[in-house]
């Protein structure tokens, strides 16, 4: 016996109702919707996040900027996505492409691109490895490797979580395990997952209630009871005899002398909306926090990510700080954040979808120039988008491809000062030069004069035969002059610039001089710096 | 949210104020960008210079010494300026200064690895707590005297890198001089002079059509920076760094060594206006061989630091700039017989600093040891009470709270600090 078909439309349409109520209504607070949400794609997530965006700004009163037009999409969207400016080639090929769906294919193309990987990598390690003396003898590069791939392959988010948090074994057998290497004591442990994966900032918690949130010091303890067992391989050990250090978790608690900083609780552990993990005897009890963790239904997880790639992208999160998410700190639009949040843990917690689906609207394609309306508003409300500034990664990895790699210049790597415990030359060594604070702001210039000091005048930002290799095929000196701007800022030059260009070239009288001076003015410009 | 500057300024207020006269359509004049800043008429900020002995210097072998007793070690005391104050006989240049300095013989403090002790010693917090990177005393001095319009980075560290701004952020990270004789890195142009000011010139240009177009505050800051950066190229205050400008006998009588040529170009840098100085000597980390090596470093040091007391002196800047001698611990009062050349193992539980200058009542002695130098009788001084003492005596509020990116509120000093009185007079 069938069901009429009017019956069966009649409850599709019910839970979609309900669907969309729970939805409307939820809170942070409030259980997830029990309907599972109808699945969006990205195309139609990205119109989702437009109608929200769009909304409020009407709501405001605040008129939005048009579109960026293809030179600013194309640059942005490679910095965003791949880490680094296209080189000249690249940059032609998709201005001069007729092609109406142009931008979306190269998202596309972007997502698949190895660079993608490295990129998010880059990302993720700046925050799960501290640049402290204590890792002063850490080799991330095995976990750099893997991450790559792991990106690159596309790893569901749950399931690239839970590995690093149960990760056992040495950094031979299971890169994965670096991660507890650079946070090596519970309390660490219990801060980074709790920032990064959670978007909670619990150390404060630690020896005190915490004075903004409601999570007492117990419920600290109960979430590093999770990793009071675990081991970690000593690093100057390691290093000294040559072996890979690793992590387990033992039968019992962590004994000795500096096992546990001086404000440890012993409680069972216990996550932090009071789920009380069902332990069988001595077996480990990360998997139980990954397991409680790294689910749909967990009320932290798919938005504490979702909160980054939106910050990444829009150099604001839903919630700011990104890694604060509380009751108190009011999402900008809290709808359309548990939405997207939901949608990213319905497809699989799968990052490429969620980028796309951003980087697909409107909202992200739109210009960062203000109108009257605009200026000044907000940025949180994305009237126009954010101007960020290009994070040392960035830049080194853009100087890369528009001054050609420090390697094929037959140069050796900068020397920078002794670094405690850090890497010198290649782009560690200039990431480490900079010395960001994790927590930096990218709508803020971060360069402080030693590093301006360095982009002006080392030799990596002078190399004249560069720009002689840029030019070389250039029958005129406006063919030059389009050639440079093409490199460096991934644009033909105006009308206004070619001339001034011009003039220049007539000034200095030697091209190869004018050349060279182009050149390293368009890789000093804040147009070069800034993300637009 | 916005780190407050004194006066309830933003970083970005006072880089806007710094760049006075810079404004959307008006980018013209870099090179008077600075100097027409609104004239600060605050009176110039005490200066500190930290002398960082790396690696804990044993306090029995330098300036806590203990004549007679069981584990006295190889030196002799000898008497300073100050009847009563003696201190190890490899300091005989410098003991000549006793009557302007401060021994702090009741150092205390509780980290005995160095790492941390040196984060400890160099922030007043532990590293890591907190989920926090904490800045340095550099940097702390930077952000509250430092003045937006000086042409020179506020903080400048010689030799060792040491610890930088943690969320302070970039503006008050300090500038390090790797080599005092080499000078500062790429601050000579790569290119001719009229060169590069053809090049700085179009940037320029292009720099005002950017904001033009986009407003972005981020590509102000980027102006203003690279506007201070090219004023400090041309500045005459860059000519500190250049230490040819010295005569050979001054250059000889600070000693020709990293040490002290890195302590001649810290006077230099005091006496154009740069808050905060560091310069490191390392090897101070004797577990073996420790009266060699406590000997040759003493003698560095002293060549060095009495040669700057006299200089500061005879330029009227003694009053004015504080001097200090420490590393991250003190070493252990009984000598361990381990290897064929005895030393001293690492050792919070006692030792000692040194000030000088800097305006403090000289000629004392802050905490009194035991008879081995093993425990604090009189006075425990710990890093707390050392951090707010040395902002007091700079003239910087300890109890002001600075903000994370996060929003959190954290003393510049924590709290449980006792001031030293007795030095800030």
């Amino acid at each position: 016996m069938s069901l009429s078909t009017g019956f069966l439309r009649g409850m599709a349409m019910l839970t979609t109702a309900v669907a969309l109520v729970v939805f409307v209504g939820g809170s942070l607070l409030e259980a997830q919707p029990k309907a599972a949400p109808a699945k969006l794609d990205a195309a139609g997530l990205a119109k989702v996040i437009d109608k929200a965006v769009n909304a409020k700004l009407a709501a405001e009163k605040l008129t939005p900027s048009g579109r960026c037009d293809d030179a600013e999409f194309l640059r942005r969207v490679y910095l965003d996505l791949v880490g680094k400016v296209p080189t000249a080639e690249q940059a032609s090929r998709f201005l001069a492409s007729t092609d109406a769906d142009k931008r979306a294919k190269l998202v596309d193309e972007l997502l698949a691109s190895p660079d993608y990987g490295v990129h998010l990598t880059d990302l993720w390690t700046s925050l799960m490895l501290p640049r402290n003396s204590d890792n002063r003898r850490l080799v991330p590069e095995p976990l750099v490797q893997w991450l790559v791939k792991q990106f690159n392959e596309n790893k569901p988010w749950d399931k690239l979580v839970t590995e690093m948090l149960t990760a056992t074994g040495t950094q031979e057998e299971n890169p994965a395990v670096t991660y507890f290497l650079a946070n090596n004591t519970a309390d660490k442990m219990t801060d980074s997952v709790g920032k990064i994966f959670m978007g909670l900032q619990l150390q404060c918690a630690q020896c005190h209630p915490h004075p903004f949130t409601e999570w007492t010091q117990k419920q600290y303890w109960e979430t590093a009871a999770f990793f009071l067992r675990v081991q970690t391989g000593n690093l100057n050990q390691a290093a000294k005899n040559g072996t890979s250090p690793g992590v387990q978790e033992l039968a019992k608690m962590k004994q000795g002398k500096n096992a546990l900083p001086e404000s440890a609780k012993i409680v069972p552990p216990k996550a932090l909306d009071g789920t009380v993990p069902t332990v069988k005897g001595t077996e480990p009890l990360r998997p139980h926090l990954a397991g409680w963790l790294c689910t749909p239904e967990n009320r932290f997880f798919s938005k504490a990510l979702v909160n980054r790639v939106w910050a990444q992208l829009f150099a604001r999160g839903f919630v700011n700080p990104i890694d604060d998410i509380r009751d108190e700190n009011e999402p900008s639009h809290p709808d359309l954040f548990t939405t997207v949040s939901a949608q990213f843990a319905a497809n699989g917690f799968d990052l490429k979808y969620l980028y796309k689906a951003i980087c697909l609207s409107e909202t992200y394609q739109r210009t960062s120039k203000p109108n009257d309306s605009n200026r000044g508003s907000d940025p949180t409300l994305l009237a126009r988008m954010n101007i960020k500034s290009l994070s040392p990664e960035q830049l080194y990895d853009s100087f890369q491809v528009v001054l050609g790699s420090e390697r094929a210049q037959g140069k050796r790597p900068a020397v920078v000062a002794p670094q405690r415990g850090g890497p010198q030359g290649g782009k560690a060594g200039f990431v480490n030069f900079f010395n960001l604070d994790e927590n930096w702001d990218p709508m803020e210039f971060q360069a402080g004069i030693p590093q301006v000091l360095r982009l002006m005048n080392s030799a990596q930002m002078n190399n004249p035969a560069r720009a002689q290799e840029i030019t070389k095929a250039a029958k005129s000196p406006t063919e030059a002059v389009e050639a440079l701007y093409l490199t460096a800022l991934s644009r033909k030059p105006t009308e206004v610039e070619t001339q001034r260009a011009l003039a220049h070239v007539k000034t200095v009288g030697d091209s190869r001089q004018a050349y060279a001076d182009l050149l390293w003015v368009l890789v000093n410009t804040s147009e070069f710096a800034l993300n637009r | 949210m916005q780190n407050l500057l004194p006066n309830g300024l933003t970083r970005r207020d006072a880089l806007r104020l710094a760049a006075a006269g810079v404004g959307g359509a008006c980018l013209s004049g870099w090179m008077n960008v600075v100097a027409t800043a609104a004239a600060n008429t605050a009176a110039k900020p005490k200066s500190c210079i930290l002398l960082w002995m790396d690696g804990g210097p044993s306090h029995k072998d330098t300036f806590d010494l203990k004549p007679g007793t069981k584990d006295a070690g190889e030196f002799s005391p000898i008497q300073t300026s100050v009847p009563g104050i003696e201190v190890s006989e490899h300091f005989a240049a410098t003991a000549k200064f006793m009557h302007h300095g401060a021994i702090l013989r009741g150092m205390n403090t509780s980290e005995g690895a160095h790492p941390r002790a040196k984060f400890n010693m160099h922030t007043g917090y532990r590293e890591g707590v907190g989920g926090v990177v904490y800045p340095s005393i550099g940097s702390i001095v930077s952000a509250e005297l430092g003045r937006p319009e000086f042409p020179l980075p506020n903080f400048v560290t010689i030799g060792n890198r040491s610890y930088g701004a943690g969320f302070l952020g970039a503006k008050h990270q300090p500038l390090n001089v790797a080599n005092a004789t080499a000078g500062v890195e790429n601050l000579k142009a790569f290119v001719s002079g009229s060169s590069f000011d053809n090049r700085v010139g179009l940037l320029q240009e292009m720099e005002k059509a950017f904001y033009g177009e986009y407003r972005a505050d981020a590509g102000q800051d980027h102006s203003t920076t690279y506007a201070r950066a090219v004023e400090l190229m041309k500045s005459k205050e860059a000519k500190a760094f250049d230490l040819a400008q010295e005569k050979t006998e001054t250059r000889t009588a600070y000693g020709e060594t990293a040490f002290g040529n890195g302590v001649l170009l810290a006077r230099r840098l005091v006496e154009v206006g740069v808050p905060f100085v560091e310069v490191t000597l390392g090897g101070w980390d004797t577990h073996q061989d420790n009266w060699t090596r406590v000997k040759a470093n003493s003698l560095q040091v002293d060549k060095a630091l009495s040669s700057l007391l006299g200089d500061l002196k005879d330029r009227g800047l003694l009053d004015t700039t504080l001097v200090i001698w420490m590393g991250e611990f003190g070493r252990t009062p009984k000598i361990n017989a381990r290897g064929a050349k005895p030393g001293r193992d690492h050792y919070p539980r006692a030792w000692s600093s040194v000030m000088f200058g800097g305006g403090i009542p000289g000629g004392q002695v802050i905490g009194k040891t035991d008879k081995e130098g093993a425990e604090v009788v009189e006075r425990k001084i710990n890093a707390l009470d050392f951090m707010a003492t040395v902002c007091t005596i700079l003239g910087v509020d300890y109890t002001k709270q600075n903000q994370t990116p996060n929003g959190r509120p954290i003393r510049i000093v924590d709290k449980g600090e006792k001031v030293i009185k007795e030095l800030v007079g």
